[in-house]
């Protein structure tokens, strides 16, 4: 059944900035995410009863911004707990979780924010291995610090956040281990509130050893980390170990053909941070309104212009060799954690395998997250970028699922 | 509200609000495949109730029965 809203696919501070400005154009708007509240990644909400741990700053900005959704309550419709499995080829949107519904709106504005990059390493499937991120969000949602050593590897400035927020919490990480270099002259060049932050995180850790030019090779069951340094191998005991290789936009499968406008929104469009997150997330909603009227859509705003220009000298202080560090993984090293295929098996499939090679002989990318973790290392290996995408439904969804979608939504 | 749930045949505790991978993690449990803790890796499959769900996206009830996947599919 047509629909008159726009449906804002993701709370945080993208989705969220769409649905703002969606409304404050007086478009009607359904927001939905899949957490119980607002706030995506870095506005995570805290349990009831938990104070909340972001940095003051962002924590002004997000309050702010609430504020004016609030305001708009009367055209923003909220919908938690609740999944997106995609648009199909009528423009006809499917939502699970709390109520499942099949909807027709006039647009779609998906803000599904980033994911976690992580290099494969041997080990890195054992029990106690998480992403750095999901680590933070444990933190964010219960303000208690893991029992145990975490040891942070990898690379980016993520490592030092997670790091920090556990030393606020009285855990202190055992070290962070970081592949870059990260802490010279060219950091200068970075805007002020980015140094600010650094400044304040590298304060809170205080007496944890952060070893620049390092790498994580691998983890051994137990858990310990196994560590080359620039003076030689170190390791480290852990109970639990957070990976972070950067930062890219989450893959959300979608771009085949689709009769209704269809727009991406923050880091899901372009990984570069929350700041820039808002700030392209009022640019999508104005884009949309934008082309509902038939209006051409507005340029990007000059601040957008900006934090990508800051995003880019991170790069470069961030930069490291990761081809390198694919290219001396051990042959048995897991690639695909949802089909456990390992480098070998890859190679098993000779010189230039297809996409039809990796997926149907090699199972790369047909697990469960369609590749969303292995894809970009598997395109390394197989020297393709034609391991496919993710497609509908984005995730898997179980017949029940569709059997709860009511009969009038469905229609003919 | 707050409550427990059943984790082969232990009771796990929960915090109100809390996702059934983050209580898991907080009792020690780790042997269930939380990786990117946002819906994504599709790592923590678990059954609540024998609903196929991603721990780290589902919230705790109390009394539910959560399982492994390989608990159920094997047999």
């Amino acid at each position: 059944m047509p629909d008159d809203r726009v449906i804002v696919v993701g709370a945080g501070p993208a989705g969220m900035a769409a649905a703002v400005a969606l409304a404050e154009g007086g478009q009607r708007v359904l927001l939905v995410d899949q957490a119980r509240t607002p706030g995506g990644a870095v506005h995570r909400a805290p349990l009831p009863g938990v104070a909340p741990l972001g940095l003051p700053e962002h924590r002004r900005r997000w309050a702010a911004l609430t504020a004016r959704a609030t305001a708009q309550a009367s055209r923003i419709e909220t919908a938690f707990e609740t999944r997106f499995a995609g648009v199909d080829a009528t423009g006809a949107v499917l939502l699970t979780g709390a109520r499942n519904r099949l909807l027709q709106p006039r647009g779609v504005i998906v803000a599904l924010g980033a994911r976690e990059r992580v290099l494969p390493r041997p080990g890195w499937t054992l029990p106690g291995v998480l992403t750095a991120g999901a680590i933070q969000t444990g933190l964010k949602t219960s303000g208690e610090a893991p029992q145990g050593r975490v040891v942070l590897a990898g690379s980016g400035p993520l490592l030092l956040a997670v790091g920090a927020e556990l030393a606020a919490l009285g855990r202190p990480p055992v070290a962070i281990i970081e592949a870059a270099r990260p802490f010279g002259a060219g950091a200068l060049g970075l805007p002020l509130a980015y140094l600010a932050e650094a400044a304040r995180y590298r304060l809170r850790l205080l007496g944890v050893p952060v070893l620049t030019g390092s790498r994580l090779v691998e983890i051994v069951p137990g858990l310990e980390a196994m560590v080359d340094t620039p003076k030689g191998p170190r390791r480290f005991a852990a109970d639990l170990i957070g990976l972070h290789d950067g930062i890219a936009p989450n893959v959300s499968g979608l771009g085949g053909p689709c009769p209704i406008p269809l727009l991406r929104a923050g880091d899901g469009r372009e990984a570069l941070g929350a700041r820039a997150a808002m700030l392209d997330g009022t640019r999508a909603g104005q884009a949309m309104l934008a082309l509902l009227a038939g209006r051409p859509v507005p340029p990007e705003p000059a601040a957008l212009i900006r934090q990508r220009a800051a995003q880019a000298r991170l790069a470069r202080i961030y930069a490291r060799d990761e081809g390198a560090a694919l290219d001396a993984l051990p042959p048995d090293t897991i690639l695909c954690r949802c089909e456990s295929r390992s480098r070998a098996d890859l190679a098993a499939l000779g010189e230039s395998p297809t996409g039809r090679d990796l997926r149907l002989t090699g199972r790369f990318g047909m697990g469960a997250c369609q590749g969303r973790v292995c894809g970009e290392w598997v395109a390394h290996f197989a020297k393709t970028r034609d391991l496919g995408r993710p497609r509908l439904p984005l995730r898997p969804l179980s017949i029940a699922d569709l059997l709860a979608v009511p009969a009038a939504d469905t229609g003919d | 509200m707050s409550g427990a749930f059943d984790w082969k045949g232990a009771a796990v505790p929960f915090r109100a609000g809390e996702t059934v991978a983050s209580a898991l993690l907080r009792s020690g449990v780790r042997d269930f495949g939380p990786f990117c803790g946002i819906g994504q890796c599709q790592g923590c499959l678990v059954r609540v109730d024998g609903r196929v769900t991603e721990a780290c996206l589902a919230l705790c009830r109390a009394g539910a029965l959560v399982q492994p996947l390989e608990a159920r599919d094997a047999g």
